[in-house]
């Protein structure tokens, strides 16, 4: 058990500004709203935490997704036995069915982003959502940068694949209503 | 960039990722000009990257702070939470004595003890630590205060059905009335949306989140100790 030690009030808004972006990613990872805000409360105690441990201030937003990750891969280790990392997913979460006309791209995306293994889906969506590099996603993960490219370039793939046809037809519904 | 070669797919995604050097980036352009294909490929590509920015752009926080915990957030610091307490139960047990001993002379209001697992070693050493602090309190003469806030696995602990530790836990607040159990709402709730009945052991209080309530018992000039 540790302590909590010496960081300033600056440090402690920084971090509660990120609540909305971990919250994002957390989402998106685990396809689950509850898991997600557990996993974001982790993360945030555990940089609470750990604060002094962060030398470059500048890098506090890729720490925090490096903490995130490691709350998610601890999750899985607790919870349950096989690493999900090259798992692909079934389609969860998200109904595309359920979903209503106006969010129905969305919800489809995002059913089809959780498909994808927990490797490939953390890389998309450090690289899209956050704006990441891949040298910082590869720090982020703790993988080399080949692997962030390689696994980007699959998940794209299997996302073209299963949603460029979808959005073209959502696109021409649109289109159909004006 | 060669004009034969065929554009691989990384570079393509480092492309529109503006993940390239000026010399790769221009030549990738200059060949977009006359490869249809290509162009079409990463129009694919920008299209997709956008529509997964999309698909997320709603997605908040269930429990968001509420206001008064941001600003708790930012005043926390100024009360003066930096303890000089480096490793209380962090010590293997040998060391247990000087720990407790090194917390007699923390001048805090209560101690907010975090546990997130119900792993035996974790929750064993928390409260036996627990324990020893409020006894050697009591025989000081020392007024404390101690909660026990768990989440995740931990939440466990105060569970009817799941605690290992009822007992122990109920003989230690009876003993000890300034000692009081918290469990996180937020896990609760995460577990009831899976079809778990969750009920909680008799006394047992409930906060929407954990972190709500270590930030608002540090808010207060508590102590906060992760297990």
């Amino acid at each position: 058990m540790r302590g909590l030690f010496g960081v300033s009030a600056q440090f402690r808004a920084q971090v509660e500004a990120q609540r909305e972006p971990l919250y994002r990613l957390g989402y998106s990872w685990c396809r689950d709203a509850a898991l997600a805000d557990d996993l974001v409360q982790e993360a945030m105690l555990r940089a609470l935490d750990r604060g002094a441990q962060l030398n470059d201030a500048q890098r506090l937003k890729a720490w925090l997704c490096a903490i995130l990750a490691n709350c998610l891969k601890d999750y899985y280790r607790r919870e349950r036995p096989l690493d999900p990392l090259d798992d692909e997913m079934p389609s969860g979460g998200d109904s595309p069915e359920t979903a209503s006309a106006s969010s129905q791209l969305a919800a489809r995306v995002r059913a089809e982003v959780g498909r994808l293994p927990l490797g490939q889906r953390q890389v998309v969506t450090l690289v899209d959502l956050e704006g990441f590099s891949y040298a910082e996603v590869g720090q982020i993960l703790e993988v080399p940068i080949g692997t962030v490219m390689s696994r980007l370039c699959r998940a794209r793939e299997a996302l073209r694949a299963r949603l460029i046809d979808f959005a073209a037809g959502q696109n021409n519904k649109i289109r159909s209503i004006r | 960039m060669s004009q034969e070669r065929e554009v691989s797919q990384e570079m393509q995604n480092a492309f529109v990722d503006g993940q390239l050097d000026a010399a790769d980036w221009t030549a990738l352009v200059e060949r977009m000009g006359s490869d249809e294909a290509l162009r079409r490929k990463v129009c694919e590509l920008r299209t997709l990257k956008d529509m997964v920015r999309g698909a997320y752009a709603d997605a908040r926080p269930r429990r968001a702070a509420p206001a008064a915990n941001r600003r708790g957030w930012a005043r926390v610091a100024g009360l003066a939470l930096v303890f000089a307490l480096a490793g209380w139960l962090v010590h293997e047990a040998t060391d247990r004595s000087h720990a407790v001993a090194e917390l007699h002379g923390v001048a805090a209001n209560g101690i907010v003890v975090h546990v997130a697992s119900s792993r035996g070693e974790v929750v064993d050493t928390a409260l036996q630590e627990v324990e020893d602090y409020l006894h050697d309190a009591r025989a000081a003469g020392r007024k404390v205060r101690v909660e026990i806030v768990a989440n995740q696995t931990g939440i466990d602990i105060l569970r009817t059905d799941k605690s290992a530790y009822s007992t122990r836990l109920e003989r230690l607040r009876a003993a000890y009335p300034n000692l009081t159990y918290i469990a996180c709402n937020q896990t609760a709730d995460r577990l009831r949306e899976k079809g778990v009945a969750v009920r909680l052991l008799p006394g047992v209080h409930v906060a929407p989140t954990a972190l709500d309530e270590i930030v608002k018992r540090m808010q207060q000039g508590w102590l906060y100790i992760r297990a």
